[in-house]
């Protein structure tokens, strides 16, 4: 108890603040619903939200899982060569650079409506920065170890395998726990330009028939799973701490 | 063993240092003093890399220094068969008996699967030294081991140095000559400019002298 309460002090004071919010300048329930009515409409429509938030949980975890087996594979192909990173890493950033807006009705043309195109979204705003991350992990090696490591004669492989990527493994963690962050954009954006499922769908369908409060429940539906997910990856990355070369 | 001709030390960025030569016959053990940036640790990884200058007579080389490069998350005996694993070497059992032998050796064998991480900055220092011993090398470089440990455990690193590394050619970079007495008999003294010596190590008991040479030349 005494671990979530913390936690849980500012989210009492925000709520407090909006319900005051509500109710000393009488906002209009269409234009910021007071939390009870919030709450009152999450519980009402928990079926519906539920079927909602299952597909774009869906779209968040496997883009997750996908754009940093991308973002992971692609920072050991090029890890070791500062050739092939200076070769790669303007389209990686011009990926990143480019707004997600502008890439989503593109890849709806190319993947349809469906999962496939929010999953694409999730994947390619997931990637870079456990790319980035994992390539700074690769130059972690620490410079004092490098010629008690040549001295142990090592095949590059080898090196690589048994000591280079497991320090890397931290800072790929790092990144995931940034990437898990984002991945809702990536997700919910796609479902905004086109979809017939998912939060972001809901959201949009709830703004054009004056639903304020299903939007504020979508959306803290959307901000409860994002949390899960961000705290599952965060609990994940604490088991490879103890890769860090300043341990010893 | 080592031949060195007219070697000079350079450290990017920095002035040039001594330009030495020294020649170590094999089993023979020498102390290297100097003050800090004098380039010894640059004169072992010279050795270390190789050099036109610098003529050796094996490729068996171990290095310790003062970080002790254990890998955190690996156990105790896998640290100490590191070189085994990364040159994609068959670990025998006869293998694993000698690290396992080394261990008891520096006393840590009680905690062989332990990880690395979990050990204290003497036993990682001892474990270090486990895996130099394993290697079985010819030329042992030690490049400051024992600066970040406390007096007792320093005293106890130089005991176990002198039990476990006879016969080795060792040189052993030290600001503080302590480290050496009782275990290596000479020493040398490596300047801005010049490498000096040989020194008896008996002759730096008295701090007067050793801060008189570490001085000269510079």
């Amino acid at each position: 108890m005494s671990r979530i309460l913390p936690h849980v002090w500012p989210l009492v004071f925000l709520i407090a603040l909006w319900w005051l919010v509500v109710i000393i300048f009488d906002v209009p329930h269409f234009i910021l619903p007071a939390p009870d009515r919030v709450a009152l409409t999450l519980l009402t429509s928990l079926p519906l939200l539920g079927g909602h938030a299952l597909t774009t949980g869906l779209e968040m975890i496997c883009g997750l899982m996908l754009g940093s087996a991308i973002g992971f594979s692609v920072a050991c192909l090029i890890g070791d060569s500062k050739r092939l990173q200076k070769l790669t890493m303007p389209a990686l950033v011009i990926s990143q650079a480019l707004p997600v807006f502008a890439i989503a009705p593109i890849l709806m043309l190319w993947l349809g409506y469906g999962f496939a195109s929010k999953l694409a979204m999730t994947t390619l705003i997931v990637f870079f920065p456990v790319t980035a991350s994992t390539l700074a992990g690769f130059r972690a090696f620490p410079t004092s170890w490098d010629t008690t490591f040549q001295t142990l004669r090592p095949k590059a492989s080898k090196l690589f395998w048994y000591v280079r990527l497991p320090l890397a493994i931290p800072y790929a963690m790092s990144g995931v726990r940034v990437a898990a962050s984002v991945a809702p954009i990536g997700a919910v954006v796609g479902e905004w330009v086109g979809s017939s499922s998912g939060l972001g769908y809901l959201m949009l369908h709830a703004n054009g028939r004056g639903q304020t409060d299903l939007m504020f429940a979508a959306l803290l539906v959307l901000c409860v799973e994002a949390l899960v997910i961000w705290s599952l990856v965060n609990r994940l990355s604490r088991q490879f701490d103890q890769n860090s070369p300043s341990l010893s | 063993m080592l031949t060195i001709s007219n070697l000079s030390l350079t450290y990017p960025g920095y002035p040039p240092l001594a330009t030495l030569s020294l020649g170590l016959k094999s089993g023979e053990q020498i102390a290297l003093l100097g003050r800090s940036g004098t380039g010894k640790s640059t004169l072992l990884t010279a050795i270390v890399q190789g050099s036109p200058d610098i003529r050796l007579q094996t490729t068996r080389i171990a290095y310790l220094s003062q970080q002790p490069a254990l890998l955190p998350w690996a156990s105790v005996i896998d640290n100490v068969l590191l070189g085994f694993t990364l040159r994609g070497e068959n670990i025998a059992a006869e293998d694993v008996q000698r690290a396992k032998q080394l261990l008891k050796a520096v006393d840590l064998h009680m905690l062989s699967e332990r990880q690395a991480c979990q050990l204290s900055g003497g036993q990682q220092a001892r474990v270090a030294l486990a895996r130099v011993l394993v290697e079985d090398a010819d030329l042992v470089l030690l490049d400051e081991p024992f600066a970040s440990l406390d007096r007792s455990t320093r005293i106890q690193m130089a005991q176990l140095c002198q039990q476990l590394l006879p016969g080795k050619t060792v040189i052993l970079v030290t600001h503080d000559p302590r480290d050496a007495h009782h275990w290596l008999d000479r020493a040398m003294v490596l300047t801005t400019t010049t490498l000096k010596g040989p020194f008896r190590l008996s002759d730096f008991e008295s701090d007067d002298l050793l801060i008189q040479v570490l001085e000269d030349g510079q």
